[in-house]
């Protein structure tokens, strides 16, 4: 039996009749104006908001400090009401009970009992879902190895660092395997394992048909994970689209290939420059970017040692968040080594050089295209331009000197 | 209901990991027992009683209800404020059911640290009062450690013979000024009282109290009356010839005790058992032998005390009558928490306390009409404006805290009066069901309302 078949029925059933693509949240003419004491207006923080979830994407609120996307996640949740507007969550308002066993939430900030510990604080979740004793136990013990904290469980909450204490708190809004996750600023105050982790749990819960609306300000966040966005600015949406509508940028091209001999790459940079400007055209090496190196590193230091004090590595997702898809056919298997980078189904920028094959024939499509060629899409550290015979001649005379022989030698 | 438990299981375990119950504890169980140790009592049984029963339980009654009044608005303004209720009132439970589960929290809290001191003022009570001289262990045993109920006349209104009066006899009254009405009021009640207080020289006075409901009950056992008087004499040590003729009218079996007793003070005459008539009524004449009035005030001059349960079971009732208020202060904590922030909500509940503990004071303005004191030089009460509003809502207050203020379970213990099941139920009914229930629905419907995420944290 799967862990959602035990947990009672009123809490296991409602949502669940979602389609993909049916909205799971829909949001119509959202208004939200603080007032003062005597009922004025004081700040209007969400203005006229429309927009939809849908059941099984990665949904981005997106937007600087200040620009309502916590506004807007509060009210969600029935935290805050709005001045007008409608909201429907799983075709409810926001503060139906029932529909609030289907979701889970991190706040942007870790409010939680300091006085619990890890495993009281989930405990204390666990039953108010209702959660039967064995399936509580079960569900804390996975979510503590998951998120690293099984070895400071009975530490309280309020000796923990803020990265840790966001681990906990992401535990906790997992705790009823909800359908709907919403996350506000999930990765704030965590160490990039921890920032990988996440986005590597985000993507395995969306994997699993769970609708996932996280709210950032860190772009990168939101671009390594979410399927669709909106750009929020002075309570406005200025922006909405999948991130391949709104980042993709038609008029280049980027190829990525093993080093080439200097002469085969000549030919083709001739090819090339048949068709299109030479400041249009950038080669460069591509780079790795930081988290991968740093990820890199840390899991070689991690095989050879060592014990910490404070969150380790989070282990593989909890089963029960894994669901049966992954669960059954490869039990015994670490499905999701967090420390580790996961294959991302949808990851629109890759940094790091997977080195494919050459297409030639793709190639040679390319090179014979009338259009000029565009140039390559940016991503990672922007590359260098080509050097000219000036800058090389200084070259030349700066690496004569350093080797005490005259240039040209 | 697991929710709800789970909600005030949270309110145990934040008392023990911020060591508030135990700091509690120590304190309480300090005050009871050091307190008889600070306050030496004169080796009397009243004495014993006066520091061991009134001071301790009102030193344990007054700190817990100020504890409860903080914690019940730091439980949940705090937790509004430090952000920790965006988090639990999300998940699936209503927000009735958090406030509901505070409210328990605090209760069973207050339970246990209440348990916890009334044992020990029980056990030290037993110990300390073998300690004291035979005789005094006597009276306590008779006077103290019992649960006697009370029964006296009931409270009479005077308002209409006095209207008869001023009818029959006071022409234009209507025209007369208000002040004037006031004072012709208040003499025609004080002699229609004296009529029935004062016994003059030579005089007898009779009461009869009906105990047929309790004849079978009350048969082969002694009755006590508890009787109090004063005189015109300023001598407090003074003593009265009285003579007490109790028992059926015109029978042999009727019991003629006298009896020198000092005024000002409740003194107690045992009535030999079997002294009711054929209808169960008792009556009980006192003859005024001395050249000097005697005055039995109507509320407590005169009062029948007969054995109703033992005094563990009263003290226990007792204590329960404590809890209720405790549980109304935690009904008044956690409205005010609803709604306002923690600083703000400590004060208003305090003020709310003091109000009730100043009940003399509203009694005196709804009393006199007025909040302006009397003007000696007018002979008048004074008045303003703002009495037209103040005035009402005072008597508005008196009610209330009437409801309250009308059980004392710690003068009923240290006076050996019982604290019937009936009273215990009626103090449930009225503190806790009526008045904490109605405090309970205003502050579920605040909270209900309120927008729990307008609160950065601060934690």
């Amino acid at each position: 039996m799967s862990a959602v078949a035990e947990i009672p029925p009123d809490v296991a059933a409602a949502p669940v009749h979602a389609k993909a693509g049916d909205a799971i949240v829909s949001v119509r003419g959202l208004t939200k104006i603080f007032k003062d004491f005597w009922g004025r207006p004081k700040a209007k923080a969400v203005d006229n908001v429309d927009f939809e979830v849908r059941r099984g994407e990665v949904f981005g609120l997106l937007g600087p400090n200040g620009s309502g996307k916590s506004t807007t996640v509060k009210m969600l949740l029935g935290l805050l009401y709005p001045t007008r507007g409608h909201i429907e969550v799983f075709g409810h308002s926001p503060r139906h009970v029932k529909t609030k066993a289907h979701i889970g939430y991190l706040p942007e900030e870790s409010y939680l009992y300091r006085f619990l510990d890890s495993r009281e604080t989930l405990d204390f979740f666990g039953n108010l879902f209702d959660l039967p004793p064995k399936e509580r136990h079960t569900r804390n013990e996975q979510l503590l190895e998951m998120v690293g904290l099984n070895q400071v469980r009975t530490r309280v909450v309020g000796e923990f660092s803020k990265g840790m204490q966001r681990r906990i708190g992401l535990a906790q809004a997992l705790i009823n395997d909800p359908d709907l996750v919403i996350l506000d600023e999930p990765t704030a105050g965590m160490d990039p394992i921890g920032c990988r982790e996440v986005k590597d749990l985000i993507l395995a819960l969306a994997r699993r048909g769970k609708t996932v609306i996280l709210s950032s300000h860190l772009l990168s966040d939101v671009e390594d994970v979410c399927d669709r966005v909106v750009i929020y600015y002075g309570g406005r949406i200025h922006a909405m689209g999948t991130l391949k509508e709104l980042l993709i940028k038609p008029d280049a091209v980027r190829i990525t290939m093993p080093p080439l001999p200097r002469e085969s790459m000549q030919r083709l940079l001739e090819i090339i420059r048949r068709d299109a400007a030479s400041d249009k055209i950038q080669v460069d090496n591509p780079t790795q970017n930081l988290e991968s190196y740093f990820l890199e590193v840390v899991r070689k230091a991690k095989e050879g040692l060592a014990e910490t004090s404070g969150a380790t590595s989070g282990s593989r997702v909890a089963p029960y968040l894994r669901g049966d898809a992954e669960a059954v056919p490869e039990k015994d298997k670490l499905l999701e080594r967090l420390t580790m980078a996961a294959p991302k189904p949808v990851e629109p920028v890759r940094t790091e050089a997977p080195e494919p094959e050459i297409n030639k024939a793709r190639l040679e499509s390319l090179a014979k295209a009338q259009e000029p060629a565009p140039a390559p899409l940016k991503s990672g550290p922007a590359p260098a331009p080509a050097p000219t015979p000036a800058d090389l001649k200084k070259a030349d005379e700066k690496l004569s000197s350093l080797l005490g022989r005259p240039p040209g030698k | 209901m697991n929710k709800i438990l789970t909600i005030a299981g949270l309110t145990w375990k934040s008392a023990f990991r911020y060591r508030l119950f135990w700091v509690v504890a120590v304190l309480l169980v300090a005050s009871v027992v050091a307190l008889p140790l600070v306050l030496v009592d004169d080796g009397t049984a009243k004495g014993l009683t006066q520091i061991l029963l009134t001071y301790t339980l009102t030193a344990v009654a007054s700190l817990l209800g100020f504890v409860t009044l903080w914690l019940s608005c730091g439980t949940l303004a705090k937790d509004v404020e430090e952000c920790q209720m965006q988090v639990v009132s999300v998940k699936p439970i209503a927000r009735w059911q958090i406030w509901i589960g505070k409210w328990l929290g605090l209760l069973s809290l207050n339970a246990a640290l209440l348990a916890l001191s009334g044992a020990a003022i029980f056990a030290l009570l037993q110990w300390r009062a073998n300690r004291l001289p035979a005789d005094q262990q006597e009276i306590l045993r008779k006077e103290i450690f019992v649960a006697r109920a009370a029964t006296r006349n009931p409270p009479q209104d005077f308002t209409p013979e006095v209207d008869q009066i001023i009818k029959d006899r006071v022409k234009n009254y209507a025209t007369l000024p208000e002040n004037d009405q006031y004072e012709i009021r208040q003499q025609i009640t004080g002699g229609l009282k004296a009529e029935l207080t004062e016994v003059g020289p030579g005089y007898r006075r009779r009461w009869g109290v009906d105990l047929h409901t309790l004849r079978d009950r009350l048969r082969d056992q002694p009755l006590v009356l508890r009787v109090k008087f004063h005189t015109a004499n300023p001598n407090p040590d003074a003593q009265y010839n009285t003579v007490w003729i109790i028992g059926p009218t015109n029978s042999p079996a009727q019991a003629v005790l006298p009896e020198k007793l000092p005024p000002d003070s409740f003194q107690e005459i045992t009535v030999p058992p079997n002294m009711l008539d054929e209808s169960g009524m008792l009556w009980v004449d006192v003859y005024n032998p001395e050249d000097t009035a005697l005055t039995f005030p109507l509320d407590d001059g005169f009062v029948l005390l007969y054995p109703e349960s033992t005094f563990g079971i009263n003290f226990v009732r007792g204590i329960a009558v404590i809890f209720c208020w405790l549980a109304l202060l935690a009904s008044i904590g956690l409205a005010a928490a609803s709604y306002l922030s923690f600083p703000v909500a400590a004060f208003a509940s305090l003020a709310v306390l003091l109000m009730g503990l100043s009940s003399g004071t509203v009694g005196t303005v709804v009393e006199n009409g007025t909040i302006m004191g009397f003007d000696s030089a007018k002979s008048a009460f004074g008045h303003t404006p703002s009495d037209y509003i103040i005035v009402p809502l005072f008597k508005g207050a008196l009610k209330v805290i009437n409801l309250v203020e009308n059980f004392s379970p710690i003068d009923s213990l240290s006076s050996g009066r019982s604290i019937t099941w009936g009273e215990l139920g009626l103090a449930v009914a009225q503190i806790v069901l009526l008045l904490g229930g109605f405090f309970c629905v205003l502050g579920i419907i605040f909270f209900q309302r309120r927008e729990l995420a307008t609160a950065q944290g601060t934690s």
